[in-house]
């Protein structure tokens, strides 16, 4: 399951181990995006899976969280982070376990194409629409939290 | 089959973990942006569709799984970036099982009732 080649054990592995400077950027950004994401996913998580019960959230619940700003903002953050992050994590492990190079163009070109359309649906959903009418609907009935 | 010692598991478990998050994120996105139909779209008939149980244990799975990435992560990060980290490697995966299982079991007793009772 391993990989043959050596995997860098350290940043001045890593600068002997990468031909490209670009290769070298990405180990570099999968662990700062890494340590970002364990507060960003952490929050995430906790918010909607610990303080609330994930079963009963509906269009309600997510249209009044969407219409905060602040979750507008901390989301945009995530989305982007997520994507780069896990895109380019499945970008290595289809350089891992498919070696012919016609089938690692196709996959690859099948992901960057499904993560770009997600990517846009992504940023809409947070930025392209108002979902302020609901949300002072929503807040009006619960008392603030 | 695999009969590799702890970094190797450690790897694997790595590896697989987040390749289930990945896929979850894009369809989680998808999932979310169909807030974008409104109240009478097809948002509320998709998430329904999700609150049945075993889609509720796959979430429970991917808390884990999520919970697992994140701090063998922090492992690797101090593995790369420490001159100690190398050395302590064995040691901070068995850290991370159990920080895991710690997080895990509270995590456990707050959603499986949630589960049994059916959700909305």
């Amino acid at each position: 399951m391993a990989s043959k080649t050596a995997r860098p054990r350290t940043y001045s592995q890593a600068r002997q181990t990468f031909s490209t400077s670009a290769e070298l950027g990405w180990w570099v950004f999968m662990r700062i995006s890494g340590l970002f994401l364990v507060f960003l996913v952490g929050a995430h998580v906790f918010i909607n899976n610990i303080l609330v019960d994930a079963g009963t959230i509906d269009y309600q619940y997510a249209a009044q969280r969407l219409a905060q700003p602040g979750v507008k903002v901390f989301d945009s953050f995530l989305l982007g982070f997520a994507l780069l992050h896990g895109v380019n994590g499945l970008r290595y492990s289809i350089e891992d376990y498919f070696k012919r190079p016609g089938t690692r163009f196709w996959l690859k070109t099948i992901l960057f194409v499904v993560a770009a359309g997600i990517f846009v649906v992504g940023v809409m959903t947070l930025w392209a629409f108002s979902f302020e009418e609901m949300g002072d609907a929503i807040r009006n009935l619960t008392p603030p939290q | 089959m695999y009969r590799g010692r702890e970094g190797q598991w450690a790897f694997f478990l790595h590896r697989i973990s987040g390749v289930a998050l990945a896929l979850y994120l894009l369809l989680h996105v998808f999932d979310i942006s169909l807030v974008m139909f409104g109240p009478d779209g097809p948002f509320n008939a998709f998430l329904f569709f999700y609150h049945q149980w075993p889609f509720r244990v796959g979430l429970v799975l991917i808390i884990a799984a999520v919970t697992y990435h994140a701090l063998n992560g922090l492992r690797i990060i101090l593995m790369d970036f420490t001159g100690w980290g190398v050395k302590y490697q064995r040691a901070m995966w068995y850290t991370v099982l159990a920080l895991v299982t710690a997080i895990g079991i509270p995590v456990l007793f707050k959603i499986v009732p949630e589960i049994l009772k059916g959700g909305a």
